[in-house]
């Protein structure tokens, strides 16, 4: 059975670029979300594999959709993928101690993402 | 499916999502021109740096995805003449910058 991955970016070129990549490298089933809150709700409803998250998003950006997954019993296990264009080695510890699975980068190669992701998440 | 078989298919899904996003790409171009104008005459307001600042960011994370990593590096540079000083040299490397960005877009082909 393909893995489930759920994509929270507010930027359509990313999302539709990653979610292009997980499908047609992988094989993966892809859902996507505009937004944070639209993401929380999708979470529930898909229940997925694992969750690739941006973190500039406006209104609720990722660190606080994290959060909230993480609150919510129905998606506190859920693995969590933080997407970042923020190069600043501050910025990316910050990211780490939030206690996501991992933080990737933007940009990234849409023939390997699936692997970066795979191997973060130990899928053979 | 074998890497080597899947790169010309996931290439021309690439291509045809650059092309439905280029006018999106392009827009976030002009508001960097548009700061580099408006730094140039000293009235750049907050609200449109933070806007030149965001389209930089977004601008950074895109390009290199569509293979375009100059332009990565071009609007990392952007973003951090957007979060800096506004004087006139900024405004300057802003506008050049921008020109960049324009030639590096459109010689994706």
């Amino acid at each position: 059975m393909p893995h489930r991955i759920l994509i929270i970016d507010d930027e359509d070129d990313i999302r539709e670029v990653a979610a292009l990549s997980l499908e047609t490298v992988a094989g993966w089933e892809v859902a996507m979300a505009s937004s944070g809150a639209q993401g929380l709700a999708r979470a529930v409803e898909y229940h997925p594999d694992a969750i690739l998250l941006d973190v500039m998003m406006p209104g609720m950006d990722g660190p606080s959709t994290f959060r909230e997954l993480r609150k919510n019993p129905a998606t506190a296990k859920i693995p969590v993928l933080l997407l970042t264009a923020k190069v600043q080695s501050n910025d990316q510890r910050r990211f780490a101690d939030l206690g996501v699975e991992a933080v990737l980068f933007k940009p990234f190669d849409p023939l390997t993402l699936s692997t970066q992701i795979a191997g973060v998440l130990g899928w053979s | 499916m074998p890497e080597q078989a899947m790169q010309p298919e996931l290439s021309a899904a690439l291509d045809r999502l650059w092309r439905q996003h280029l006018p999106q790409i392009e827009e976030r171009v002009s508001l960097l021109e548009a700061a580099g104008k408006a730094l140039t005459g000293e009235r750049l307001a907050d609200h449109q740096r933070e806007t030149a600042k965001a389209a930089a960011h977004k601008l950074a994370g895109v390009l290199g995805t569509f293979g375009l990593m100059k332009g990565t590096i071009l609007a990392r540079e952007a973003e951090m003449l957007c979060a800096g000083d506004a004087d006139p040299a900024t405004a300057q490397q802003l506008t050049a910058i921008a020109a960049e960005l324009r030639a590096v877009i459109a010689g994706r082909t």
